[in-house]
């Protein structure tokens, strides 16, 4: 269902003749250009994947609902294949070739740490859901915005859980040689410590390593209580998982989103071996206490499966960030129109926006839209359409 | 009369050049006036083409003209970016200013390359191939694991080059300019007698050892050009990307690389430059098919490898289309000996020592003495397996015996040191024409006296006077040994397209270029019609007049006898008998063993 | 601990091993090494994952299939990419060729299959253990193959066949054995035993893109090291590999256990270029 630039000109042609010919009048009005940069392809592919489906939802449909003021959204795609050297090509043939006037993505942090200077420099304002911190910058970057946590608030949360709400005191951190992986536990194993735990085990370890077994021996032997994983390899999360179920160890393990996703299920050994794993989540995509989604997000699922978009193979919030974001640029572009400056106004000044995924508000100081609230652990086996429970001891 | 035929095809020669050098020209009329037509985005793929293409024209020496398998390249790509971002931004020392960070970084790849490279001395094709590759993966791991200075999977953000390279227009033209130069640095290697040696390495080693040509020394010159500009392109990458992180020095990169030069045709700076652009712009117009990119340039090298192995290169060989005249005859002019071959030798006699060499349990060679002398004819003859060629190979350096040794003038020569023969002027053909295919039939005559230049490889690098000079001598001298052997109609001509025949003279015009004090010729005549073996006994003659000892191994028994002035008959490695032709050919033994009744 | 190193070293070695082979059977049939040995595993891995998790086929007949796929990627190697360049005077083109055919293997399995790593499934329908089928399947099928390959060359008459081409082409042609033929048997039979690796190592390498480049080095390092064409030393050197990389990966970390093993591997190549147990080459004039 990926919408390449042709398929989206195309598109907007027809969409612009069929107003065209019900509407005289405004039939002169231009599309609006929106730049999309996802990794579709490419061996960071999956997050892209997930954000598409939603992205794609909602472009057609603020598009079938007459567009901006009726002006169609002409999406313009450009693959970044997961390489940071593509993303740069397709950033300028965005900026300077197609003369977007908003971009949205990349998706993946690499790519986004090359991007998003390119973007500054030739002042469009940006949009991107990629969590590594020095990815926004008020004073430096100040047309990019940030609609998604950052490792920050995903490291705090779930540390909060290990220590606070699990009350466990040696902690055992490991992540693989990526670069995510690698910065997530230099940038969590600070924060654990400055919170009174004792990180007993701290490894890099390669995710093309079959067997863990020697990793986690370690981590039993110097005592640890809980296993706190940062990584997006399902391959890698899932030996962690497999190997704890055979040595029967009843430990907690408490880490990343990916944790829970349909790849990492189908690469476990037994399905009772998902029990006691606590990933990442969101709140308003997630079962509160009684069993009960938001009606917002309840909604969107139905939207879904009428649209017949599939979730088994992906995270049900990358769907519900990728159908946000559109309509978040829509919004700004409705109000005060497509200038960039202007855009950029708007959205320093966003409070609460609605989104299915989060309600997101940034001021001028600060470019991190994400409120910490609603980062929160869920329960990776109560998975259900494509929704979590909160994991247990989650009062507030 | 032969000094204006000689001219002529000097003037022609010169007139090539400049064909070649016009392409590449009007590329660079192109490249500056871009501006004018390209917009932005074009002038980002423009520049990514410029720092590409300084990586390929280094990497080109290594993979087309050398031909080593270095495939894992990006490694020194990866080292050059992260060098100048980390020199740059000041990670580990007070930030440098970003020239001396770029240069830096082109130490740092000259290093590199040369230990990336050095184990193709010792490695097989393969095994190199398959380390290259190993360690790209090892410097993406350090990469990502020394996260103090590289900044790990986060990365560090690339240099910015001052005014006037800050802007985007301002830092593609100085891409261009270092692109230009390096363009330039590698056309006058390609056509320096270190481009010539690098493809006789590459294409018919074993000569090249015997034309003095020392692989490892001329190897290690190219490994470290290679790395330097690598290493410099990787930190004009670092800029344009604005910011670096491991992921984005993938291997598909290094394929890219590799297929650029494999499609453009080896031997050619032309061919892979056309290959760089090509496969830089190429995924910018097949967006659909992007995914497929690195699966298309795989499909694509397996089609040129199978169907064109010479690539772009080969199709645009224009001047190598035309049909030769068929019916050619050789006719050698022994007059134009004295002039090429010089003074007389004072260099004394050759000797064989008692030389004994097995393989294994088979003794090839055993006891054997034998003294050539100079200005004379010494035939070499014997059964098949009777030690002829090993013979010849032990004198020429190429096998260690144990026992014995090869004396000149009563020294003994270096055994298993076949490159140092060249030095005291022996020189040899060999039981195969062993050419460069791809050369023309004077670049592969040009060959023979490479050790004889004085330039250095720096001064070819930069196309000082020495570098020229080196070459006006080297040419003269080959024009005058092809016309002494009556091929200088075919100087421009590939070698590849000639008649068997005309290879066995073209080698032994190679081997005169060193006017060699000895020449031992490994059964020259094999395959030559009639007419030519007394072409060549006539030629043979009036070599050894000159001056040069000549060690002829053949099964030719008529030339043997019309030529040589004594003849030594082995079997099963041990003389059989020695002496004039006429001795030789009423000797019982021989006539036994060897030639019959 | 040291069980569990000791365990996976070896199991993951006997994949390395048999990898080695799958490089030594094609090397003996055409004097060149192939690119496509580490792909072949990658294929054993992902066929089987294929045919039995995805297409619901019995494990049997699924293991048959991926056999299958193997021997036809293996002869599409001799056809395409090695037939045609032995007859070339360029010495270096198999080297390309393989690697151009390699390459596209991998990627369109990388965006047909997948770039995640998906599900083996289990061979053997036994609960798991200390020992589990995931550390002895790698060693079984190495045994069968070394014993298999031993019985075929030294008591069978296609296999004094296999052995008399590699030895001398000329000779064997000249005694009139069918050169084309049973080059194309090598290398079906080299497909076979890298599906092999593949498979019997599914369990712990999954069905995985990224483990063609994986196996493509770390299965030439036994060639390397056992000297070419040598099946015994391939076995001996890939054992040891395995070993002191999960040693490495212990002791020292992922990164750093990866540096260890390009070192080592290096340095012995410079010292001793025909491998620990090879043979000098001989006559090159």
């Amino acid at each position: 269902m990926r919408l390449t630039r042709r398929q989206a000109l195309v598109s907007a042609g027809a969409a612009a003749l069929a107003g065209g010919v019900a509407k005289p009048a405004i039939a002169a009005k231009d599309p609006i250009r929106v730049g999309y940069l996802p990794a579709l392809t490419g061996p960071s592919s999956s997050t892209g994947i997930g954000i598409n489906r939603g992205l794609q939802l909602a472009v057609q449909e603020i598009n079938a609902a007459g567009g901006i003021d009726g002006r169609q959204i002409e999406l313009i795609t450009r693959d970044t294949q997961s390489d940071p050297t593509k993303a740069v090509n397709g950033a300028a043939e965005l900026t300077r070739g197609a003369n977007v006037s908003v971009v949205f993505g990349p998706v993946n942090s690499g790519e986004s740490l090359a991007v998003v200077p390119l973007l500054a420099r030739s002042n469009t304002p940006q949009v991107h859901p990629c969590w590594v911190d020095t990815l926004t910058d008020a004073q430096k970057y100040p047309m990019c915005f940030r609609n998604a946590p950052t490792n920050q608030q995903i490291g705090a949360a779930a540390n909060r859980y290990v220590v606070e709400i699990l009350k466990k005191k040696k902690v055992a951190v490991i992540s693989d040689t990526t670069g995510y992986g690698t910065a997530s536990v230099n940038a969590y194993v600070p924060m654990l410590k400055s919170m009174g735990a004792d990180v007993i085990y701290q490894g890099n370890v390669d995710a093309a390593n079959p067997d863990l077994k020697p990793e986690l021996l370690r981590m039993q032997s110097a005592g640890a209580e809980a296993i706190m994983p940062w990584s997006v390899n399902a391959g890698f999360l899932s030996r962690i998982i497999n190997t704890r179920g055979q040595m029967a160890w009843d430990v907690p393990i408490v880490g990343q989103t990916t944790l829970g996703s349909g790849q990492t299920k189908d690469l476990l050994e037994k399905p009772d071996y998902w029990a006691k794993v606590y990933p990442n989540n969101f709140r308003p995509v997630c079962y509160a206490a009684g069993g009960k989604l938001t009606d917002r997000t309840k909604e969107f699922l139905d939207r879904l499966k009428s649209a017949k978009i599939d979730m088994g193979d992906t995270l049900l919030w990358w769907i519900a960030l990728g159908y946000d974001s559109p309509r978040m640029i829509a919004e700004a572009m409705k109000s005060v129109g497509t200038e960039p400056q202007q855009i950029v106004g708007y959205l320093n000044k966003l409070k609460g926006f609605p989104g299915v995924y989060g309600d997101i508000s940034f001021t001028p100081e600060k470019h991190d839209g994400y409120p910490d609230d609603q980062v929160v652990m869920v329960e990776a086996n109560s998975l259900k359409d494509g929704a979590f429970n909160l994991a247990p001891g989650y009062g507030a | 009369m032969t000094q204006l035929r000689l001219g002529r095809a000097d003037a022609l020669g010169a007139r090539l050049t400049f064909g070649a050098a016009l392409p590449l020209l009007a590329l660079l009329v192109v490249a500056i006036a871009f501006p004018l037509f390209g917009g932005g985005y074009w002038g980002v793929i423009a520049t990514r083409a410029c720092i590409y293409w300084v990586l390929v024209a280094g990497l080109n020496l290594v993979v087309g003209f050398a031909g080593q398998i270095a495939i894992g390249w990006v490694a020194l790509l990866t080292l050059g970016a992260y060098t100048t971002s980390v020199l740059a931004a000041g990670n580990v020392m007070p930030a440098l200013h970003p020239y001396l960070a770029l240069a830096i970084a082109g130490v740092v790849g000259a290093v590199f390359g040369l230990i990336v490279g050095l184990p193709a001395l010792r490695l097989r094709t393969f095994y190199f191939a398959i380390t290259t590759l190993g360690f790209a993966t090892i410097v993406t791991q350090v990469a990502l694991a020394w996260q103090s200075v590289t900044g790990g999977g986060v990365g560090v953000p690339g240099p910015v080059f001052p005014q006037p390279f800050s802007s985007p227009w301002g830092f593609y033209y100085f891409c261009l300019a270092l692109a230009a130069i390096c363009t330039w640095m590698t056309a006058n290697i390609a056509a320096s007698r270190f481009g010539r040696a690098l493809t006789a390495i590459r294409d018919a080693d074993v000569a090249a050892e015997a034309c003095g040509i020392s692989k490892p020394a001329l190897l290690m010159m190219v490994f470290l050009f290679s790395g330097a500009v690598a290493g410099i392109a990787g930190g004009l990458f670092a800029s344009l990307q604005s910011y670096i992180t491991p992921d984005a020095f993938t291997i598909d990169l290094s394929v890219l690389f590799f297929i650029a030069i494999l499609i453009g045709g080896h031997g050619s700076i032309l061919g892979p430059l056309l290959g760089t652009i090509l496969l830089t712009v190429l995924p910018e117009f097949a967006a659909p098919l992007v995914a497929w990119s690195t699966f298309l340039y795989a499909a694509l090298l397996l089609v040129i490898v199978l169907a064109m192995p010479g690539g772009i290169a080969e199709l645009l060989d224009f001047k190598n289309r035309r049909p030769l005249e068929s019916g050619r005859a050789i006719m050698p002019r022994p007059e134009l000996l004295a002039r090429l071959l010089g003074m007389a030798n004072e260099a004394g006699s050759l000797k064989v020592d008692g030389v004994t060499l097995s393989f294994g349990a088979l003794r090839a060679v055993d006891g054997l003495d034998l003294e050539i002398a100079p200005a004379e004819v010494h035939g070499l003859i014997g059964p098949n397996g009777s030690g002829k060629t090993t013979t010849l190979n032990v004198i020429s350096g190429y096998y260690m015996p144990q026992q014995g040794a090869v004396r000149l003038n009563g020294d003994a020569l270096p055994a298993s040191a076949p490159a140092q023969r060249a030095q005291v002027r022996i020189a040899r053909t060999f039981q195969t024409p062993r050419i460069v295919g791809s050369a023309s039939v004077l670049e592969n005559v040009m060959i023979g006296a490479t050790v004889e230049g004085k330039g250095t490889f720096v001064e070819s690098l930069l196309a000082l006077p020495r570098h020229w000079r080196d070459e006006a001598m080297l040419r003269e001298r080959a024009l005058l040994a092809l016309a002494a052997v009556g091929l200088e109609r075919l100087a421009d001509v590939r070698a590849d397209r000639l008649q068997h025949s005309e290879l066995r003279f073209t080698e032994i015009a190679r081997a005169l270029m060193l006017r060699p004090a000895f020449l031992l010729l490994d059964e020259p005549a094999a395959g030559l019609s009639a007419a030519e073996i007394a072409q060549l006994s006539a030629f043979l003659r009036a070599i050894a007049r000159s001056g040069t000892g000549v060690l002829l191994v053949e099964h030719h028994a008529e030339l043997i006898f019309d030529v040589c002035d004594k003849v030594t008959v082995l079997n099963l490695g041990r003389k059989l008998a020695a002496g004039t032709p006429a001795e030789i050919r009423s000797h019982r033994e021989v006539v036994d063993a060897y030639l019959g009744a | 601990m040291v069980a569990s190193i000791v365990s996976t070293g070896l199991a993951i070695g006997c994949i390395y091993a048999l990898i080695g082979i799958t490089y030594n059977v094609m090397y003996s049939a055409s004097r060149v090494f192939s690119f496509t040995a580490g792909t072949l595993g990658m294929l054993g891995g992902v066929l089987g994952s294929l045919f039995i998790s995805r297409m619901g086929m019995p494990t049997f007949a699924g293991f048959l299939l991926a056999l299958a796929g193997g021997a036809l990627f293996g002869l599409v190697t001799e056809i395409v990419a090695v037939r045609p360049v032995l007859k070339s005077l360029e010495q270096h083109l198999y080297v390309l060729s393989t690697l151009a055919l390699a390459l596209m293997v991998q990627q369109f399995t990388a965006i047909e299959w997948g770039t995640e790593a998906r599900p083996f499934p289990r061979v053997f329908d036994l609960p798991r253990g200390e020992f589990d089928q995931q550390f002895w399947l790698p060693m079984l099928a190495c045994a069968v193959v070394v014993i298999g390959l031993e019985l075929l060359y030294r008591r069978t008459l296609v296999g004094s066949a296999f052995l008399a081409i590699a030895e001398d082409t000329y000779a064997a042609r000249a005694l009139g054995l069918p050169e084309r033929a049973l080059r194309m048997a090598s290398f079906a039979l080299a497909g076979v035993i890298g599906a092999l690796a593949g498979f019997a190592g599914g369990q712990m390498l999954l069905a995985f893109f990224g483990n063609a480049p994986l196996l493509t080095f770390y299965g030439f390092v036994p060639v390397a090291l056992g000297g070419m064409g040598n099946n015994r030393g391939a076995v001996v050197a890939g054992l040891l590999l395995g070993l002191f990389q999960q040693a490495a990966n212990f002791l020292v970390g992922g990164i750093f256990a990866s540096v260890a093993v390009f070192a080592v591997f290096i340095l012995v190549l410079l010292l001793r270029p025909e491998g620990l147990a090879g043979a000098l080459v001989q006559r090159r004039v």
